[in-house]
């Protein structure tokens, strides 16, 4: 039921998600300053209070911090960190959703063994 | 910004013997977008004339920290209703060219930005040597997106802005109102229909239905509470016992309802049902058929 719930998420959610995958992809490099709340509300046309929503729960979690007076910046290991959070969530977020629809088919934990090895590589 | 505060305390209002509003009670505070939804005739219009006290209430009082608004020069000048423009029946305003419009306007709004409203005619592409009444509905909308932005009052109110635009200039009039809204801190409250739309941008959500106010929350954490349960009737059943639904729907053996999650309620997880997350124009379907319903009995 969470990966529905998580179909569509809130959109501050979305905003950090995507700052997250902006770190990773090297978008955003560690040290850097990210948008602004304003800037961020305007590119996605989104109201500021949801936007600094968003960026408040990377702050919490330590991915962004705050220069008093100049802005939020990624801190240093936020790429190493948003990984290991991923890889925490993605138990949660993506095999138990598949095993519950395999077994909603019937399918065997050989089957979707076999399909994974099918696919991809060591 | 200084911190204001608009209140409605007991506001009635009736024409003739039909009853608009009835002893309705709102706070708004300053510095926040506010959205104002209702469905057509629900009173959203004579609501926001009376908080700016271009209509008199037949009962109740609308202040602005404490102070009345009625007749107050003194906090009126906070003040700026841009209306929805119908040149047909306002007969003054049909003959006018859109410069003297906007000339008028300039001499009423007593923080009136001149540089801006240059800017934003210019952005829109109006052509002011224009009358109003060649003008448009999307481009009347214009105008009153124009008086609204460069009226600079702290309270800014626009009746159906977007009525009439197209879809590049609405996401243009939300980038605007952002930026605005961003640099200065100003409070907008925003009526519309086109609700999916504006529901990211508002950070408030008031909702007028029956001539009250059925709900006034933050957007997005009613849109987080509320959720679509569907499934087979019996597991759907189990999974909201003991929950308030809403516009339940059934479909052979199937059913789906809404849900408003309160503070410590859930869905049962156990059932096997599909939960969804709903958008904002749902929510206030499933809400407003919720006390029409209620009426009917």
């Amino acid at each position: 039921m969470n990966v529905l719930l998580n179909q569509e998420k809130s959109i501050y959610i979305q905003i950090s998600e995507m700052i997250e995958t902006d770190i990773l992809r090297g978008i955003l490099l560690e040290e850097e300053r990210v948008p602004s709340t304003n800037e961020l509300a305007k590119m996605y046309t989104i109201n500021p209070a949801t936007a600094a929503k968003g960026v408040n729960i990377l702050v919490d979690s330590g991915i962004l911090y705050k220069k008093r007076g100049i802005g939020m910046f990624v801190a240093t290991g936020a790429k190493e960190k948003i990984t290991a959070a991923r890889k925490e969530s993605f138990k949660e977020n993506y095999v138990m959703a598949l095993v519950k629809e395999a077994k909603g088919l019937g399918l065997k934990k050989k089957d979707i063994v076999s399909m994974i090895e099918s696919i991809m590589e060591d | 910004m200084e911190n204001l505060i608009l209140e409605c305390r007991g506001i009635c209002k009736s024409y003739g013997r039909k009853e608009v509003l009835k002893d309705l009670n709102l706070t708004i505070e300053s510095g926040k977008i506010y959205g104002l939804i209702g469905r057509n005739g629900a009173g959203k219009t004579t609501l926001l004339s009376i908080l700016t006290a271009q209509n008199p209430a037949t009962g109740g009082e609308v202040t602005i920290n404490g102070k009345p608004v009625w007749e107050n020069e003194e906090v009126l000048k906070d003040l700026c209703f841009s209306r929805e423009i119908v040149s047909s029946t306002q007969n003054g305003i049909a003959a006018m060219k859109v410069k003297n419009y906007l000339k008028a306007a300039s001499v009423y709004f007593p923080y009136w930005d001149q540089g801006m409203a240059d800017e934003l005619v210019k952005e829109f592409g109006l052509d002011i040597k224009k009358p109003m009444s060649k003008l448009s509905k999307g481009m009347l909308s214009m105008v009153t997106i124009v008086v609204a932005l460069a009226s600079k009052a702290p309270f800014t109110i626009l009746d159906e802005p977007v009525a009439g635009l197209d879809v590049f200039m609405r996401r243009k009039f939300y980038q605007l109102l952002l930026e605005e809204y961003s640099n200065t801190g100003r409070t907008f409250i925003i009526s519309t229909h086109i609700i999916e739309e504006a529901s990211d941008v508002l950070e408030e959500v008031i909702m007028l239905h029956g001539g009250k106010i059925l709900l006034k929350e933050n957007t997005q954490e009613l849109i987080g509470r509320t959720f679509c349960v569907s499934g087979l009737e019996s597991e759907v059943d189990r999974a909201v016992r003991n929950l308030k639904t809403y516009m339940p729907e059934r479909t052979g053996r199937g059913k789906r309802v809404t849900v408003v999650l309160n503070s410590g309620e859930k869905i049962d997880e156990t059932c096997d049902v599909t939960v969804q997350p709903v958008n904002l124009s749902e929510v206030f379907v499933a809400m407003c058929n919720e006390t029409e319903a209620a009426y009917e009995k």
